[in-house]
């Protein structure tokens, strides 16, 4: 048992692409299975700025929004190609994780939180005002899903749910592995020296404030990703992807899964979206549900799920992993 | 060549003046002591030189060239290392990246690609400080789970992480049993062959035991310099601290 889990932690991200490949054969239908690992995708990537760097922000329905958007109104205006879209996506999230974490940045704790939800909800009345670009308050509506293609070798049709399942766990992959090369990185270590104690981080000679803007803009990115992918899945873009309830969201996830653990934001975000598409078979007060079931966990084991098992596993073990 | 030069160095606090004109000159791999009263500007002293403050007037002159006002991570990048008087590491990460992560600052921190736990020069640097400071055996503890002592210790050795010329020790024996004291005077002896080191302490027998020379602060102001011997025997020094104070 303990050496189980000692090997799953060295192997963790080859696990968690495992899962992900056998997720959509065990869970009643496919869409949730897409939705989970989008959303999972969307709380990796705020972990690197929560759980990793230590920041709270309370405003990446910036990030996932402006992805979302760029997506669409590139797909719905452009002939172009489904990898250009995405890439429209994420680099207009990164543009606006730049310029928004420069200002927030400025600020610590409550007040960077606070700052960074209002850079969001700006960008939401923005976003329901400027309907010609946006489509206001119905959204935008019939956003294709063109074929995946690489010029001269392939084109594949993605329209299957199934297929474009597997196409979501292809970026997620990617994304693992380059987020997992970052966070073993001497850079990631940095990440987490700034977490557990800025001050001293400064005084070793880090420039801490660059280093806290590029995990910000990293951390965009991904989120950035996930709301491409997101337009993708479901052909619309919403306004509430930027409302700041979507920000809460990320963060419940997160907080339910493990903040600062590798596996903890797709087991949060896993956890989530089951229990609502279970809970709201039965009543449109789902939220009345996941209130307690929240309460309990920050109570009881404020670590996360993952991160309880780890504790009990490091428990049994008797000597502390080496975390990462 | 001296390491270290302060000239007319002053910070004030609104109405408060914590340091006045201090002057004080470091030569190569010397051990010089700062005593004082509290209160006498020791620790705004350390704050002024490693950049955490910066002085209201005056000059810093470190390893011949002017460094008042610069950035304290670019202080750092220098060559100026703090070990805090309260402990001051990393508690949720290992005893081991403490000191790596420490090591690892003198490379360029914008490495997004390479693994941190292959980098055999970073670990063996990191081996040989844990080793010096008695702590290898205790390497994949998290800092938090350290005994009060050995955190004392790891605090020295994250500062000596960053290949220092110069270390600021600020009471580095606080709260330390006579024992654990004297294995951190043994220490500091062993790190001082090859660097320069200014000690704020208040032991007196610390002090007396390992500084080249002593500098005395009073009220934010310099009143007497000299070695062990001359301090010990200087009238004004005995009036305001030493004759408080058992050796």
């Amino acid at each position: 048992m303990k050496n189980l889990f000692q090997w799953i932690s060295d192997h963790s991200v080859l696990m968690i692409i495992l899962v992900l490949a056998l997720i959509p054969f065990i869970l009643p239908y496919e869409a949730l299975a897409t939705q989970m690992i989008i959303w999972g995708l969307l709380t990796l990537g705020y972990n690197i700025l929560y759980g990793y760097t230590g920041l709270l922000s309370f405003g990446h329905a910036a990030y996932f929004g402006l992805g979302a958007y760029a997506t669409g109104i590139v797909l719905i205006r452009t002939n172009c190609s489904l990898l250009a879209g995405i890439g429209a996506g994420v680099l207009v999230s990164c543009i606006g994780a730049t310029v928004i974490g420069f200002f927030c940045l400025r600020r610590r704790g409550i007040y960077f939180a606070l700052l960074t939800m209002a850079f969001a909800q700006m960008l939401y009345f923005t976003a329901s005002i400027w309907e010609s670009l946006t489509g206001g308050e119905p959204g935008l509506r019939n956003i294709p899903r063109p074929p995946l293609e690489i010029p001269g070798l392939v084109s594949i049709n993605i329209y299957k749910p199934l297929r474009f399942y597997f196409f979501v766990w292809a970026c997620v992959v990617v994304s693992l592995l380059i987020l997992n090369r970052i966070l073993e990185s001497p850079f990631g270590k940095v990440l987490q020296g700034i977490r557990e104690n800025e001050k001293r981080a400064k005084a070793l000679g880090y420039n801490t404030n660059r280093i806290k803007w590029l995990s910000f803009i990293l951390s965009g990115a991904f989120s950035g990703l996930a709301g491409a992918l997101h337009t993708l899945y479901i052909h619309f873009v919403g306004l509430e992807q930027l409302y700041w309830e979507t920000s809460g969201k990320i963060l419940l996830m997160t907080l339910l899964g493990g903040p600062g653990t590798f596996f903890g934001p797709f087991i949060g975000a896993g956890v989530f979206l089951y229990l609502e598409d279970m809970i709201s078979g039965f009543t449109r007060y789902w939220m009345i549900v996941l209130g307690p079931i929240f309460i309990l966990c920050v109570l009881f084991f404020p670590q996360g799920i993952w991160g309880k098992v780890r504790d009990l596993a490091d428990k049994n073990r008797g000597i502390p992993l080496e975390r990462g | 060549m001296e390491i270290l030069t302060t000239e007319n160095l002053t910070k004030k606090f609104g109405g408060l003046t914590a340091v006045a004109n201090v002057d004080i000159h470091l030569g190569k791999n010397e051990i010089q002591s700062i005593i004082g009263p509290n209160g006498a500007g020791k620790s705004t002293l350390f704050k002024l030189v490693n950049g955490e403050l910066k002085p209201t007037r005056g000059r810093i002159w470190f390893n011949g060239e002017d460094i008042t006002g610069l950035e304290q991570h670019l202080i750092s990048r220098k060559g100026i290392a703090t070990s805090y008087q309260i402990t001051n590491i990393f508690p949720k990460l290992t005893t081991f990246e403490n000191v790596r992560l420490a090591v690892q600052s003198r490379e360029t921190p914008y490495n997004l690609w390479s693994r941190a736990r292959s980098h055999e020069t970073l670990n063996g640097k990191a081996e040989e400080i844990l080793k010096k400071i008695g702590l290898w055996d205790k390497r994949d503890h998290l800092a938090a789970n350290l005994s009060y002592g050995n955190q004392r210790h790891l605090e020295i050795g994250v500062a000596l992480g960053t290949d220092p010329i110069l270390l600021l020790m600020d009471e580095p024996t606080s709260g330390l049993s006579p024992i654990e004291t004297r294995e951190t005077v043994r220490l500091i002896r062993e790190i001082a062959g090859g660097l320069s080191v200014i000690l704020v302490e208040h032991k007196m027998k610390v002090v007396m035991d390992l500084s080249d020379n002593i500098t005395v602060l009073h009220e934010g102001e310099v009143i007497a310099r000299g070695n062990p011997q001359e301090i010990r025997a200087n009238e004004t020094v005995r009036r305001v601290y030493l004759g408080g104070v058992r050796e």
